[in-house]
C-alpha cells in the first residue's frame, strides 16, 4: 500500500508537470508570446504558423504594397541580424539610436554569434515567435520563402521609390537574380561580391615569371615554377576542396573552371545537376593532379579560412583565391605586418573558367545576402518602405548603414590615431576618416554593413576615395569586369529531403580524389551504386516539375 | 472490508512517517522538480520521430515512414556501425592501455616520481577535445612541419614529401590514429581505478609469493591481474553501456575525406539537423535519435545482467 501510495503520488506529479510542459509547448506552437529580445511589432502580429495562413499573407500584403500612399511607418520592429551589422562591442547601440532617429521606428535587435546564426535563426523560427525583418543567405530565403515563413516582396519592390530611381540604383541585376519562382523573398543591400586570385609579386619576381598565366597550362605552369623556386610543400591552399554552400567552388576556381557541383538551370531553361557532367570529372582529376605534384596542399580538406590566411601570411604559400575588395588590403596589411613584401597581383580569369551562365571567363559573383521580412511582420509595406529601402536612400540611412556613427566609427576631426605606433596617421579638421576598432584597437573600421564598393545605390558625398585604399579598388573592379551572378535555387520537397546527403556524400568524393584515395571512375560508381544518382535524380525532376 | 481496513492504518503510517521526515521530502523536491522538467519533460519531443516536422509547419503525422527511410539510408548504416566499432575498440583498446601503465606506475619504487609520472598522463584528460584535435592536426600534418611525417622522412620510411601521410584526412589512417589520440588523452585518467584496486591489494600476497620464490613478472601474473580482473571486467561494462554516445571525439577529428569511417549517429544527426543546406527535417532527426536511445536502452540492461553475474548481484541500475 506504502508503494502503490507513492507510485500514484509519483504519477500525479509526473502528469501535472507533462500536462503543464506540453499546453507551453503548443501554446508556442500557435500564439505568439513575446519576450524582451523578440517580436515586437507595432500591434498584435499574426499568430499563425500555418503555410496557408502565410500565403494568404503573401497574396495580400503583395496587392496592397501597390498602393504606396498608404502605407504606414511601423513604430516598433524587431531585427535579427549576423556579425554583419556591428556587433554590441563594436558599437552597435550607437549604431542602432542613429538608425532610430533617421528612421523613426523603434528597433530590437537579435543578433546571435555570428558563426552559429543560421543555427539560431532556425531554432527562432522553429519556435514560432519570429522576427519582423531578418538576413538571409540564398539557401536559407529559398528554403524558408517556401515554407510560407517570409513575405513576398515583388509588388512592393516593383513599386518602390528605389526601383524608379534607375539613375542612381544600378542593382536591378542583382535583384533580378534573387526572384524565385516568381516571388521575391529578400532584398540584397549590396552586390554579392566574389573572390579573385592573388598572387605574390616576390614569388613570381624570384621565379622569374614576367607575364600572368591566361589560361590553365600557362597557370599549372607558374604554381610549378613557384614551387620549384621557393622550395616549399605546397604553392595553394583553400578552405576545403568543396565549399559547403554555393558558390561551392570559388576558392579553387582556375581548376573548376567550367565545373559544378549542385544543381543549376541550363540554357534552355531545365534543371541538371552538374556533379554528373563531364566538367565535374575533369575538375576532380585537375585537383588530384595538383595535389599529386605537390602544388595544391591536401590539408585544403580540412583548412579554415583562417589557417590557409595564415599560411599565406607567414609566406607558406604564394598563391590564394580570395575575396576582392577590402580583403586585397587587409591580405597586404598582414603581409607588410610579417615583415614581407606585401605587393599582391590579382589575377583575371583563365580562359578555361567559365561557370554556367557565364558566355566567358569570369569569377562568380555570389548571390548576396538578403533583407527579408517574414510573414508574421504586422505591417511589412511599412518595414519595406521605412526600413529596407530606406537603407539605400541615397542619402543619411545609407551613410549611417555604410560609415556607422560619427565619433563612434568614423570622425571628420582633427586627430592622430596610433600615435607613436609605425601605423600612426594624422589627421586634418574636416578630413574623413574611419575610427580605430572598438574590440579590436590597432586597427580602423573599413565599413559598416555596406561595403562602399560593393554598394547598390550611389551615395551622395561619399568619402569612399579616401577611405578605400587603391589596391582594394583595383581587385573590386578586376572583380566586378570579370564575374558572373550566381543564382538561386527554388527549394523542393525533394531538394530539402535529399540536398544534405547529397552534398555530404559529393564533397565526400571530391576530397577522396583530390587526395588520391580514389580514381574519379571508382568515387561515380561508388555514387550511383550508394544510391546518390538516384536521390539527384528526384531533386532534378522536382525542380523541372516546378515549370 | 477487512483488507481496507488494514490498509488505511498503514496509509496513516506512510503519510505519518512523511511528515515525520518532511525536511528531507522538502530538500529532494528541488531535485525531482529539476528531473521532471530537464530530464522527462524533453521526453515529450519522441513524438516528433512519427511526424513530418521541419519547424515551420505543423507537424504531420507519418508514423513509421521516418523510420522506414532511416533503414534505407546508406549513410545511417554507415554511422551507425561506425558507432558500434569505433566505440568498442576504443573501450578495449584505452582499458587495456590503462591496466598495462596502472600495473607499471605500480611497479616504480620512488614515490615522487610516481606522482609526477601519475600527475603528467592525467593531464591530457583536461584538455577539451577542440584543442586536442587542433595540436594533433599540427603534429600529424602531411607537411615538413607536420612532426610525424619528418620524422617519417628523416629516417627514410618515407621517401618525399609527395609520399607524405596523411593521417587525419585519409580512410586507412584516421581510425588508427583516432585510437592513439584516445589513447593519449584518456588512458591516464582511466588508470585511477586500477591503482586504487592496485593499492588495495594485500601486500601479504606478494611477501608469500616472494618466499615461494616469484620473481616480479610470477607475482604479477599469478597475484596483480587476477585482483585487477574483476575491475577490468566492472569498467568494461560500466563503459559498454554507454557505446551510443559518441560525439565530440569524432566531430572535432573527422573531415570530408574520412566520413565513411568517422561519421558515427550522433554526427550523423548534427549534419543532418544542421549541416543539409536547407530546412531540417526535425522529425527525421528526431527518428535517428530515438532509435539511437532505443540501442543504448538495450545495451544498458544487457550490462546490468552481465554486470550482476560480474559483481555478486550488484547491477549498474
Amino acid at each position: 500500500m506504502k508503494k502503490k501510495a507513492l507510485s500514484l503520488l509519483l504519477a500525479s506529479a509526473m502528469v501535472v508537470s507533462l500536462t503543464a510542459c506540453g499546453g507551453g509547448n503548443s501554446s508556442s506552437e500557435s500564439s505568439n508570446t513575446t519576450d524582451s529580445n523578440a517580436s515586437t511589432s507595432t500591434t498584435d502580429a499574426s499568430t499563425s504558423t500555418d503555410a496557408n495562413a502565410s500565403t494568404d499573407a503573401n497574396a495580400s500584403s503583395g496587392d496592397a504594397a501597390a498602393e504606396t500612399s498608404d502605407i504606414e511607418k511601423p513604430e516598433e520592429i524587431t531585427i535579427m541580424v549576423d556579425g554583419t551589422v556591428f556587433t554590441e562591442e563594436n558599437g552597435r547601440d550607437q549604431f542602432i539610436a542613429k538608425l532610430e532617429e533617421l528612421t523613426g521606428i523603434k528597433i530590437n535587435v537579435i543578433q546571435p554569434d555570428h558563426d552559429a546564426y543560421y543555427d539560431v535563426v532556425g531554432q527562432q523560427i522553429a519556435g514560432g515567435d519570429w522576427p519582423d525583418v531578418l538576413i538571409l543567405a540564398s539557401t536559407q530565403m529559398a528554403g524558408y520563402g517556401s515554407e510560407g515563413v517570409l513575405w513576398d516582396m515583388a509588388s512592393a519592390w516593383e513599386n518602390s521609390d528605389l526601383k524608379k530611381r534607375q539613375e542612381a540604383y544600378n542593382g536591378d541585376g542583382v535583384v533580378s537574380s534573387m526572384y524565385i519562382d516568381g516571388k521575391l523573398y529578400g532584398m540584397p543591400a549590396t552586390h554579392g561580391n566574389g573572390c579573385v586570385t592573388y598572387v605574390k609579386q616576390a614569388w613570381l619576381d624570384e621565379a622569374g615569371i614576367t607575364t600572368l598565366p591566361t589560361n590553365y597550362d600557362e597557370y599549372y605552369d607558374m604554381l610549378l615554377k613557384l614551387k620549384e623556386a621557393k622550395g616549399v610543400d605546397y604553392v595553394v591552399a583553400a578552405a576545403g576542396f568543396l565549399g559547403a554552400e554555393a558558390p561551392f567552388v570559388n576558392y579553387l576556381p582556375e581548376f573548376y573552371q567550367d565545373a559544378w557541383p549542385s544543381f543549376y538551370q541550363k540554357d534552355d531553361g531545365t534543371w541538371a545537376d552538374g556533379f554528373e557532367e563531364q566538367s565535374m570529372k575533369d575538375a576532380m582529376q585537375r585537383l588530384a593532379d595538383a595535389v599529386k605534384d605537390g602544388l595544391l596542399d591536401p590539408e585544403t580538406n580540412t583548412y579554415g579560412t583562417a589557417d590557409v590566411r595564415n599560411k599565406f601570411y607567414d609566406d607558406s604559400l604564394g598563391v590564394f583565391t580570395y575575396w576582392a575588395g577590402t580583403w586585397a588590403s587587409n591580405l597586404k596589411n598582414n603581409l607588410e605586418n610579417n615583415g614581407l613584401d606585401s605587393e599582391l597581383v590579382a589575377l583575371s580569369p583563365i580562359a578555361e573558367a567559365v561557370p554556367p551562365l557565364a558566355s566567358g571567363p569570369a569569377y562568380i559573383d555570389r548571390v548576396s545576402p538578403a533583407w527579408c521580412i517574414t510573414t508574421q511582420c504586422e505591417n511589412p509595406e511599412g518595414v519595406f518602405k521605412y526600413f529596407i529601402e530606406a537603407m539605400q536612400d541615397g542619402a543619411d540611412t545609407q551613410f549611417l548603414w555604410t560609415y556607422g556613427v560619427e565619433g563612434t566609427h568614423w570622425s571628420t576631426a582633427a586627430e592622430t590615431l596610433y600615435a607613436g605606433t609605425e601605423q600612426e596617421v594624422t589627421y586634418a579638421d574636416g578630413e574623413f576618416h574611419m575610427l580605430d576598432n572598438l574590440e579590436t584597437p590597432g586597427s580602423q573600421y573599413t565599413k559598416a554593413h555596406i561595403d562602399p564598393m560593393l554598394a547598390l545605390t550611389e551615395l551622395a558625398d561619399d568619402p569612399r576615395e579616401t577611405t578605400v585604399k587603391p589596391e582594394a579598388l583595383a581587385a573590386q573592379q578586376l572583380f566586378n569586369e570579370n564575374s558572373v551572378g550566381a543564382f538561386v535555387v527554388p527549394a523542393t520537397d525533394e531538394l530539402n529531403q535529399y540536398n544534405g546527403d547529397l552534398m555530404t556524400e559529393k564533397s565526400s568524393l571530391v576530397t577522396k580524389v583530390a587526395t588520391g584515395q580514389m580514381t574519379v571512375d571508382q568515387a561515380y560508381e561508388e555514387y550511383t551504386s550508394q544510391g546518390y544518382a538516384d536521390m539527384s535524380k528526384q531533386v532534378v525532376d522536382s525542380l523541372n516539375a516546378l515549370q | 472490508m477487512s483488507g481496507k481496513k488494514q490498509a488505511k492504518p498503514s496509509a496513516n503510517k506512510t503519510w505519518a512517517k512523511m511528515y515525520k521526515y518532511r525536511g528531507f521530502y522538502l530538500m529532494f523536491l528541488p531535485v525531482f522538480v529539476f528531473a521532471v522538467i530537464f530530464f522527462y519533460a524533453p521526453m515529450l519531443g519522441v513524438r516528433y520521430a512519427f511526424t513530418n516536422y521541419n519547424g515551420i509547419r505543423k507537424p504531420d503525422i507519418i508514423w513509421f515512414e521516418n523510420f522506414q527511410r532511416m533503414f534505407s539510408m546508406k549513410n545511417f548504416w554507415s554511422a551507425f556501425v561506425n558507432t558500434i566499432q569505433i566505440s568498442i575498440v576504443k573501450l578495449l583498446l584505452t582499458t587495456f592501455a590503462a591496466v598495462v601503465i596502472a600495473i607499471l606506475l605500480n611497479e616504480i619504487g620512488n614515490l615522487l616520481f610516481k606522482k609526477v609520472v601519475q600527475t603528467i598522463i592525467y593531464l591530457p584528460h583536461f584538455m577539451s577535445w577542440v584543442v586536442t584535435a587542433s595540436v594533433f592536426s599540427l603534429i600529424l600534418s602531411p607537411s615538413s612541419s607536420g612532426l610525424v611525417n619528418s620524422f617519417l622522412l628523416n629516417i627514410g620510411v618515407i621517401k618525399s614529401s609527395n609520399e607524405m601521410i596523411y593521417f587525419l584526412g585519409d580512410s586507412r589512417w584516421w581510425r588508427p590514429a583516432y585510437y592513439i589520440i584516445n589513447i593519449w588523452k584518456e588512458t591516464g585518467w582511466q588508470t585511477v581505478i586500477f591503482m586504487a584496486t592496485l593499492a588495495g591489494i594485500n601486500t601479504d600476497l606478494y611477501e608469500a609469493a616472494s618466499i615461494d620464490g616469484a620473481g616480479r613478472w610470477g607475482k604479477m601474473w599469478y597475484i596483480t591481474f587476477p585482483q585487477l580482473k574483476n575491475t577490468i571486467l566492472t569498467v568494461i561494462i560500466l563503459n559498454l553501456a554507454k557505446v551510443m554516445n559518441l560525439f565530440e571525439s569524432a566531430f572535432v577529428l573527422q573531415n570530408d575525406a574520412t566520413l565513411d569511417v568517422s561519421n558515427v549517429l550522433e554526427t550523423y544527426i548534427y549534419y543532418q539537423t544542421f549541416n543539409s543546406g536547407a530546412i531540417p527535417n526535425y522529425g527525421y532527426t528526431t527518428a535517428v535519435g530515438l532509435f539511437k536511445s532505443l540501442v543504448g536502452c538495450v545495451l544498458v540492461l544487457v550490462c546490468n545482467h552481465w554486470s550482476k553475474k560480474v559483481r555478486e548481484g550488484r547491477g549498474i541500475v
